[in-house]
């Protein structure tokens, strides 16, 4: 997936659309109501939304979760339902961020 | 970990936390992030490990699992190293530091966080017929199992109380298709909250979506037939019958432990605490439900019983417990959002208090509403009713961090205030300032109210930027805020493409909340990392140019940035039409997956 110029740790540039701050205090608002998952066309495994914010904020990535963010392609239908206005795609986006750091790419 | 304090009698713990709610737990996850070498106890009659409380209504209708509930993956006590005891902590002695569990055993302690959270109020105590089966508050997984066991042989419910809870609780039962009766003290929904327009705006809605509003109308009996509820009579002499009465009057915070603490702990509607989440003994702490803290706005004391606030308040408490630096984020101004139904409801801040001093816009275009209270083109309270959230927590750091709103005021009233494009344009400023040194043509009158911007606090929110702090102090020596015009970014909206750059310098850690670098030991004898979150722009010059979709493809209109690295190096990044960025000896692919999927409009080019 990743061409071979792209190493993890290098001094690559990321496009984030919501700095880690912004990301963590999105994650310590949600409220897991589940609306997010339930209308993600994109997760397969059954992925609770505990495990996600955990893993997406720190600590290291379990296979489900990986599996999900590679197939996660950021059409945005978590943001809609999500009843405290949180953007999951951000959040999303931060997890491959970090994926990407923690070799997850090679 | 019960039977060592048995055998031991007195055992004790540096850190003792008294209830697993989300505030407990996230102080005692937090607590043992900061130290990791602590004793942390939590204290809990909860037969129940931390649960998701505001999904619990999504549980009560079938939208979710039990399982699904867990707001921690399950045995995070135990990976965390946090010992759960199971027992009702009865008194505290606070000059000895030890707190009497049932059956009078003494548990020592460092420090004591009282998160004892709060219970549902329920119908008055001398209020007929309140007892009987059918009656139900809905608080604990308890209640909503409870009702969830109900509603499948339910025709009519009752729901009495104004406030939001009640008006989840009104849309949660029209989901099961249920007639529900919705009973309002007042003649508004949520009068603290929301004003008339807004209101009725909700009330209409609920109206439509099929439930029977009575505003004005208070129960004063509960009838019942052989000991289940058959029906309500309320203060319009009216008799409703129903099957079910849910009681959604409110919570009391639980501070029991006040009154059975040997020195006098401070209390009114919750015990008291200051920011740094100190009672009014010495080491003990409250955090959650229990604790009402300050209003910003108001100087009132009041318990703020919401998700948010607790994760918060619990971090905070985690943070003075260990003696850690308190955290930076404060708590800023209260925030409410949820969903009713169709109907997306957000409060920032107080809207409808400080009437007096403050001005007042209101919309009600496109079926939804928006009031905004702004003191001098500061925003102090924001209320929107609509079919879209809006970024409430952008909202919120508006307020809180005392942003100019005078350009985006138009946008907030209507409702398309973009918060991504706001603060990554902030961001703009704060990098450009960073980088540049002064070599600039002066600022013009265009960006003169740009001035008035907390250009250090932008900094700080920006997380990772506000690491190379030195940068920031000597450009801000030099006085005046120096905006290049072309990153007028209010004058050239149709040109910037609102994408944010981040350059990611070797030490990663400072990118993860907790520390976690996984290649850190490659890095090791970084000096200082240097991170520039940029907007790319278009030069004046270009302006009749398209603005390709690409992302790749506007090279030619970056200017150069510059960088300075942790060991006083230079990075120049300078873009000319056939040129591919360079760093550090290493090519950065256009088509390297990740981030061409961040916005669906910009399409990125293969084999550039």
């Amino acid at each position: 997936m990743l061409k071979s110029g792209f190493k993890a740790g290098a001094n690559n540039i990321v496009m984030l659309h919501k700095t880690v701050p912004q990301v963590a205090q999105e994650l310590h608002a949600c409220i897991g109501c589940n609306e997010c998952l339930l209308a993600c066309p994109a997760v397969t495994d059954s992925i609770t939304i505990d495990v996600l914010n955990r893993e997406t904020l720190s600590g290291p990535i379990s296979v489900p979760v990986a599996r999900f963010a590679r197939s996660c392609y950021q059409c945005g239908a978590c943001v809609a339902p999500c009843p405290v206005g949180l953007h999951r795609d951000a959040m999303m986006m931060w997890l491959k961020v970090r994926m990407l750091r923690s070799g997850w790419g090679k | 970990m019960t039977r060592q304090v048995k055998i031991n009698n007195v055992d004790s713990a540096e850190i003792v936390i008294v209830g697993n709610g989300i505030a407990g737990l996230t102080a005692a996850v937090e607590a043992r992030k900061l130290a990791p070498d602590k004793r942390i106890v939590m204290i809990t009659d909860q037969n129940h490990p931390t649960i998701n409380t505001p999904s619990l209504k999504q549980f009560a209708i079938g939208k979710l699992t039990r399982e699904q509930l867990l707001a921690y993956p399950a045995g995070t006590e135990r990976t965390q190293r946090i010992h759960v005891i199971n027992a009702r902590v009865e008194e505290i002695q606070s000059q000895k530091k030890y707190v009497c569990l049932t059956g009078g055993r003494g548990f020592g302690y460092e420090s004591l966080l009282i998160a004892t959270g709060s219970v549902a109020t329920g119908l008055p105590q001398n209020l007929p017929g309140r007892d009987f089966d059918g009656v139900l508050t809905l608080h604990r997984l308890n209640d909503y199992l409870d009702m969830r066991r109900r509603l499948s042989e339910i025709e009519d419910a009752v729901v009495v109380g104004g406030g939001s809870h009640a008006i989840e609780t009104v849309v949660s039962l029209l989901y099961w298709g249920i007639r529900v009766h919705w009973l309002i003290r007042s003649d508004t929904f949520i009068p603290r909250m929301l004003d008339r327009p807004a209101s009725d705006m909700v009330l209409e809605r609920i109206r439509r979506a099929g439930a029977k509003v009575y505003t004005q109308t208070e129960v004063i009996g509960v009838v019942g037939r052989v000991g289940s509820v058959n029906g309500v009579v309320t203060n319009q002499h009216q008799f409703l019958p129903c099957q079910l009465v849910l009681v959604c009057t409110g919570t009391t915070p639980v501070t029991a432990l006040t009154t059975h603490c040997d020195l006098p702990m401070k209390s009114k509607r919750g015990i008291l605490v200051d920011d740094q989440l100190r009672t009014s003994v010495r080491n003990i702490y409250s955090a959650g439900d229990v604790a009402a803290l300050k209003d910003p706005q108001t100087g009132e004391y009041a318990p703020r019983a919401q998700w948010y606030a607790a994760v918060l308040q619990g971090r905070i408490a985690a943070a003075a417990m260990t003696g850690s630096a308190a955290s930076e984020e404060g708590f800023g101004v209260p925030w409410h959002a949820t969903r009713l139904g169709e109907l997306s409801m957000l409060t920032v801040g107080n809207p409808l208090q400080l009437h007096d001093t403050a001005t007042t816009l209101t919309d009600n275009s496109k079926g939804s509403y928006r009031r905004l209270s702004i003191v001098d083109d500061r925003l102090v309270g924001y209320l929107s009713l609509g079919p879209l959230q809006p970024d409430g927590l952008a909202i919120k750091r508006l307020i809180d961090d005392e942003h100019s709103i005078s350009h985006i005021k138009k946008a907030l009233l209507k409702g398309n205030f973009d918060a991504r494009k706001y603060f990554s344009h902030q961001r703009t400023y704060a990098a450009h300032q960073m980088v540049h040194t002064g070599t600039l043509p002066a600022t013009s009158a265009l960006e003169s109210s740009l001035k008035t911007q907390p250009l250090v606090r932008t900094l700080r929110e920006t997380g990772p930027l506000g690491v190379p702090e030195e940068a920031v102090t000597r450009s801000s020596v030099k006085g005046g805020v120096n905006t290049h015009p072309l990153y007028d970014t209010y004058a050239h909206d149709d040109l910037i493409q609102q994408k944010t750059l981040v350059f990611f310098e070797q030490n990663e850690s400072l990118f993860f909340e907790e520390g976690f670098a996984p290649d850190l030991a490659k890095h090791q004898g970084t000096v200082m990392p240097c991170v520039i979150e940029s907007t790319l722009v278009a030069l004046p010059s270009n302006t009749s140019q398209h603005t390709s979709g690409s992302l790749w493809s506007y090279s030619d209109k970056l200017p150069v940035v510059k960088a300075k690295t942790g060991n006083g190096q230079f990075i120049v990044f300078q873009r000319s039409e056939k040129e591919e960025i360079e760093h550090s000896q290493e090519k950065i692919h256009p088509s390297s997956s990740l981030w061409s999927y961040t916005d669906k409009h910009v399409a990125v080019k293969k084999g550039h």
